[in-house]
């Protein structure tokens, strides 16, 4: 049960990792598209889930989750997923949103996180929010499908939250959203990527969102 | 990392980054090793304001994004804003004192104990004469109340003596200045009273 808890503890909106300041390209997205709604969100969820997050940082997640406290196994899934997404702020992002997912757990003095923490400083890793999910919660003793469970509804959960923010889907359409893509989230988490997979993801229409944004000097979310 | 952590906040337009400004000479005459972080909500304004007033290292000043949300930022969750803090201390050796400006926000913004070690919270006069009456928790519950723009008081209607007697009252008697940033009245008490807060030197 207390693994269970755990997952709870990481999916909770309520913790600080700072997901709250990226919007993946949603922000510019909605910005592009003034008829988009909560059926666009819905779809958006879907395609983030099964063509970037499925292959890219789910099996991040995975590879760092079976490296235990092996630190250049860590890095070697880290690296992986920075060769492997393409667009820069999203980089920049995924790595910003690790460092501040770190920073909740040191000062928590969560297992192996002050580890992690001097490994990224120092550049042996450099702390993409997949790997260090993977790192962490396998040290809170999560099996690896909850770990991913986790994971992937703390970063869908995180977009519906955007997209609330940004006034163009309602908290109750929001929610309408999120709670179609749990199924596919299930299936996710309950088939686990296969060892020595390496990360690929394409989301193009999200990608150039998150490369105009980059570029916009009027926006509320860092990515 | 030992650098002292104070945030600033308050209502957008109350002078925040004014006040800073008015601030960083004080405070570098004094010796003090700072750096600032702003999390402006839409843009980066504030902080390329503080970058480009040629006061300090523009390298001295970061910014963290909001999240359309300028108090999850600073309260709920403040972990961007450490971060930040953590790498400027690293990048700085010897900092003394970090300062955390808040994006614009409304009466009832705090800032988290996980972020700052002590926070002031700055309203002005022409905002009205009854936002301390109102209690917000920003008014009640910073280390330090400034009432900012005194000399528009009578501009805009204002008792400011009856403002800063009722401010007094509502916080109990904790301490309230009274400033004008553009002349800098005021200005060498709150650098006074951070001194003694967080740095211990007076």
């Amino acid at each position: 049960m207390i693994a269970t808890l755990h997952a709870l503890w990481q999916a909770d909106s309520g913790f600080p990792s700072g997901s709250f300041a990226f919007s993946g390209g949603l922000e510019a997205f909605f910005a592009a598209a003034p008829q988009a709604d909560g059926t666009t969100l819905a779809a958006l969820l879907r395609d983030t889930l099964a063509q970037r997050w499925a292959n890219s940082e789910r099996v991040t997640l995975a590879a760092a989750y079976r490296a235990g406290t092996d630190l250049d196994a860590i890095a070697r899934a880290d690296a992986a997923l920075e060769a492997a997404t393409l667009v820069q702020p999203l980089r920049d992002g995924s790595r910003r949103n690790g460092a501040a997912f770190l920073a909740a757990h040191d000062r928590l003095g969560t297992q192996g996180v002050a580890r992690l923490r001097a490994a990224c400083r120092s550049g042996i890793c450099l702390g993409h929010l997949a790997a260090m999910q993977g790192a962490v919660f396998a040290a809170l003793g999560m099996d690896l499908a909850t770990a991913i469970a986790a994971a992937g509804y703390a970063g869908a959960a995180a977009m519906v939250t955007a997209v609330v923010r940004l006034g163009r889907v309602g908290a109750i359409e929001g929610q309408r959203a999120l709670a179609s893509v749990l199924p596919l989230l299930a299936d996710l988490a309950a088939a686990a990527p296969p060892h020595g997979a390496l990360p690929e993801g394409f989301l193009p229409m999200l990608d150039i969102a998150a490369a105009r944004h980059a570029r916009s000097a009027l926006r509320l979310f860092a990515t | 990392m030992t650098a002292a952590r104070i945030g600033i906040g308050g209502p957008v337009g109350s002078g925040k980054t004014a006040l800073i400004e008015a601030l960083i000479p004080r405070l570098t005459a004094n010796g003090i090793n700072l750096a600032i972080i702003t999390n402006d909500l839409v843009t980066r304004e504030d902080a390329e304001r503080i970058r480009r007033s040629g006061l300090i290292d523009p390298a001295r000043v970061g910014a963290v994004e909001a999240g359309a949300c300028p108090h999850t930022v600073i309260r709920e969750d403040p972990t961007m804003n450490m971060v930040a803090g953590d790498e400027m201390e690293a990048k700085f050796p010897g900092l003394q004192l970090l300062i955390y400006e808040s994006g614009g926000d409304n009466l009832a913004s705090t800032f988290s104990l996980d972020l700052v070690d002590w926070w002031m919270f700055v309203i002005d006069v022409a905002g009205g004469d009854d936002i301390p009456r109102k209690r917000g928790p920003g008014v009640l519950r910073c280390d330090l109340l400034v009432v900012n723009k005194t000399d528009l008081a009578p501009h805009v209607g204002v008792n400011l003596p009856r403002m800063l007697d009722e401010a007094r009252s509502v916080r109990g008697g904790r301490p309230v200045l009274a400033t004008n940033c553009r002349t800098g009245d005021g200005v060498a008490e709150i650098a006074a009273a951070i001194d003694a807060a967080v740095l211990f030197r007076s």
